[in-house]
């Protein structure tokens, strides 16, 4: 998942976002195709292109293994470019659900204040790391002081709190602005490089690099990852679409658990350019975080309150969040104790 | 008012660069970066050799060439459609001069409009599939193909066109006699700008959204760090572009066999 | 054969400075069937007077007749043959395309007088049907050009120095075809130069223009029976219109 703004840029996209929505409002999307009168049309946008993200596997097998039709649904997936077009289009209505990060979903709903909806988190931690070469001799964020630590879009708010339970004193890190490319860590453009944990380690391993990685977890930070979000409207108008899309999408993932080279095989198909080390390196680093204290209690998806306002908070705290935000509204469990209940 | 680009240079012995020479020019720095590769051992994970780009290109190359297919399929039908509203347009504001003026604002609005901040907008109204794509392709190569469109039906000989008036000819009979033949050179100058154009469109729409298509393969190529495969997607692209030109470029002579370049006896 | 009347003609052009007066109280009149030269110094109105003519400029008051008919009507009659300094031959066509133009343009209602491989042949082309402009002589572009303006028949003729461009020799040449087709044609013409020598040669009259506004400073009738081969003659008559050219306010 890519964070969607950058310092500049949020203003400019938020802007544009609200432009093209209002616009895409006055308009009416075409009405979703029914093949047989037996499936209900949907389209699920992946919020990145076809790669062995959780969220994503758990459609893609669901697809495949015909789980989807079994709920009566005909799932057309299509992929995002990362560049937001996926929440514009939800909002519109051109696409019933797709995936967003946890953290972005709250800045999105504070500003332009866009009625998103967590109808199950996924992710239970954060996607996102520290990372430096082992042979830099780094080992704990204390040895940032007097370094370069990168970063993608802005500062994110898991930089400044990793920084601050671990005591590194921030005024001795020197902040560089990052695109998506580790190669810049390799050249030594930065000493520290922030990756999602379950991309770039792998490709950076077959570039012949170990890497030391620094979750910010592990310092008692909390960091939420990847849910699958759709509209408020969406869940006024069709909730029971929703329920079947969830209760296939987890059976899915449950799939996926069990059977991950069968599942990094129908991802292949998804993505015919992909390696599949990686595509398995990403699906076994994902589940890991999919488990958590909350799905042992309450099973795969599950989020509580207590989550998303620590999330809330850290955001806050680092001033990552302009406006306030109210935490019902975000995400709900209705619709997931629904799909299990039956 | 000659509107011909600049001729091919010419040997000292008088003889004329046959048109395909400037292709060679490809194979040539193509030799010159595999050396460099080697020599400096540059990874491949920065700047790849041409040998291992070529060799993925030949390994998929069933891949390759069904998403050339994609990309020239989309810019082609965005070239059609921009050139020829664009040629619509020319044509109306040479029948009706006051209509430039007219829609000029709307024009240069529209060429002012960055491809990707539509794109989405396209993509909700069009669908998924190839449509959008199409239309921002024509977006791009609206405005560049309509300049010397219009340029070209204006850039008539004065004299001839008085002459015409002396004879009380029609709207029609003038631009018929006179404005589109003289439009001919300037016709082409649009296409070999136009086509370079159309093949980026192509490939920058899909940057915003497809399924195939040369243009995703670079992206999809580029954020796995492939480089081998990025710079065989951008190597197809090159070559596709150049031939597209110079394809017009032959095009352009044979149908300007009347110009009075050649010197006369 | 068809008179050109041009009575009580005023044109001016909006300037930078107001309005740039050309004629401001015009009398012509050329008999039908005669040939008329204009004279006059560079820039005073020869080429405007050819076009009100023509119909392609409308005077700003006045009355113009070509015949019965309004410069307009004699235009969309196809009655005016046009010819300029430059040949303005389309390069896309061949010589016999290039006249047949004349024959094509507003044609409907024509009944041409000669075919095109007789004004071909009439202007000294023969064999250069298929040629191409671009391998055309100047001169030769001119014989086309003036094949091309007699296609249609026209009645009248309005030259605008046609030969201006050419050398000495081939000039001569074409004056005397010129002379030749207009005795076979019958038309009235109207022809501007500048080449008093030419003008003498050529006209039953000279009509001298000069000034600011541009007035007809004399109208010099040319008695002498054609062909006009003495020089002395001619030579004395450049001088009276010479005389005439400089002299005072006319």
């Amino acid at each position: 998942m890519r964070f969607f703004s950058n310092s500049i840029g949020a203003q400019l996209r938020a802007g544009i976002v609200l432009v093209l929505i209002l616009i895409a409002g006055c308009t009416t999307p075409a009405p979703p195709a029914t093949p047989t009168p037996a499936l209900r049309h949907m389209v699920f946008m992946a919020g990145y292109k076809p790669q062995a993200n959780l969220p994503f596997v758990g459609v893609y097998v669901a697809k495949e293994k015909g789980y989807f039709a079994a709920e009566g649904l005909d799932v057309e997936i299509q992929h995002s470019t990362g560049r937001g077009e996926h929440l514009q289009l939800l909002m519109a209505g051109g696409v019933q659900v797709t995936t967003q990060d946890a953290a972005v979903l709250l800045q999105r709903r504070a500003d332009p204040g866009l009625p998103l909806v967590s109808i199950a988190l996924i992710g239970q931690r954060g996607q996102q790391a520290f990372a430096a070469l082992k042979s830099s001799g780094m080992q704990t964020p204390k040895d940032w002081e007097g370094k370069k630590v990168g970063y993608k879009g802005t500062p994110p708010p898991d930089l400044f709190a990793i920084m601050e339970a671990a005591g590194v004193d921030r005024n001795r890190v020197e902040l560089v602005n990052v695109g998506f490319d580790p190669r810049v860590l390799v050249q030594g453009l930065v000493d520290v490089y922030p990756l999602f944990k379950s991309n770039e380690p792998y490709l950076l391993q077959q570039m012949g690099y170990e890497l030391v990685i620094w979750d910010a977890a592990d310092y008692g930070v909390p960091t939420l990852g990847l849910t699958y979000v759709t509209s408020e409207e969406q869940i006024r108008r069709d909730p029971d679409l929703l329920v079947r899309f969830l209760r296939a999408a987890l059976k899915g993932i449950e799939d996926a658990r069990a059977n991950p080279e069968e599942a990094v095989d129908i991802v292949l198909r998804y993505a015919p350019q992909a390696d599949r080390g990686h595509m398995r390196f990403m699906l076994e680093t994902e589940l890991k975080d999919a488990e958590s204290e909350v799905t042992r209690a309450h099973g795969l998806g599950w989020q509580t309150r207590e989550q998303w306002e620590a999330l809330y908070e850290v955001l806050r705290r680092y001033n990552a969040i302009p406006k306030p935000v109210e935490i019902e509204r975000v995400f709900t469990n209705e619709l997931l104790q629904k799909a299990r209940g039956r | 008012m000659s509107p011909m680009e600049m001729e091919l240079p010419r040997l000292r012995s008088g003889a004329r660069l046959a048109p395909w020479v400037p292709l060679l020019a490809l194979p040539l720095a193509l030799l010159g970066w595999e050396l460099i590769v080697r020599e400096a051992r540059v990874p491949v994970y920065l700047v790849p050799a041409p040998s291992v780009i070529l060799s993925t290109l030949w390994a998929e190359r069933g891949l390759y060439l069904q998403a050339t297919g994609v990309t020239l399929g989309e810019a082609a039908a965005g070239l059609a459609l921009g050139m020829g509203v664009a040629l619509a347009l020319a044509v109306a504001t040479a029948f009706w001069p006051p209509l430039e003026r007219a829609i000029m604002p709307l024009v240069l609005l529209l060429k002012a409009i960055p491809l990707v901040a539509i794109a989405p907008i396209l993509t909700l109204w069009f669908g998924f599939g190839p449509l959008p794509k199409v239309l921002m392709t024509a977006l791009l190569t609206f405005y560049p193909a309509l300049v010397p469109l219009m340029t070209g039906l204006r850039a008539v000989d004065p004299a001839a066109l008085e002459l015409l008036r002396a004879w009380d000819a029609s709207a029609w009979e003038i631009f018929r006699h006179l404005r589109w033949p003289s439009a001919r050179p300037y016709t082409f100058a649009a296409l070999k700008t136009a086509i370079p154009l159309a093949l980026i469109g192509a490939v920058v729409a899909e940057w915003t959204g497809a399924s195939g298509g040369l243009g995703r393969t670079m992206w999809l190529a580029q954020t796995n760090l492939d480089m081998p495969r990025l710079f065989a997607a951008a190597l197809i692209l090159a070559a596709v572009s150049l031939a597209g030109y110079t394809g017009a470029a032959l095009l352009e002579r044979r149908a300007r066999w009347w110009s009075p370049e050649e010197a006369h006896p | 054969m068809l008179e050109i009347r041009m009575e009580r003609v005023h044109h001016a052009f909006p300037a930078p400075s107001g309005r740039w007066v050309i004629f401001e109280d015009l009398n012509l009149e050329v008999r039908p069937g005669s040939f008329t030269v204009i004279v006059g110094p560079s820039g005073c109105g020869k080429s405007t007077l050819l076009r009100l003519a023509a119909g392609l400029l409308t005077p700003t008051a006045g009355r113009i007749r070509i015949g019965e008919l309004s410069p307009a009507q004699a235009r969309a009659a196809r009655r005016i043959g046009w010819m300029g300094q430059q040949p303005a031959l389309l390069p896309w066509r061949t010589v016999e395309g290039n006249i047949r133009l004349a024959l094509e343009v507003n044609g409907r209602a024509l009944r041409p007088p000669l075919t095109v491989e007789e004004l071909i042949a009439m202007v000294g082309l023969k064999g250069f049907e298929r040629a191409y402009p671009r391998m055309l002589s100047g001169g030769m572009q001119q014989r086309v050009a003036l094949a091309r303006t007699l296609a249609a028949g026209p009645a009248v003729w309005l030259m605008d120095e046609p030969f201006a461009a050419l050398d000495a020799l081939t000039r001569t040449q074409l004056l005397e075809e010129v002379e030749r087709l207009w005795r076979a044609f019958g038309a009235t013409v109207l022809w501007v130069t500048h080449d008093l020598h030419e003008a003498v040669r050529l006209g039953d009259e000279v009509v001298v223009l000069a000034g600011r506004p541009a007035r007809i400073r004399a109208r010099i009738p040319l008695p002498d029976p054609r062909p006009r081969t003495d020089e002395r003659r001619i030579g004395e008559w450049v001088e009276r219109v010479r005389a005439a050219l400089m002299g005072g306010a006319g």
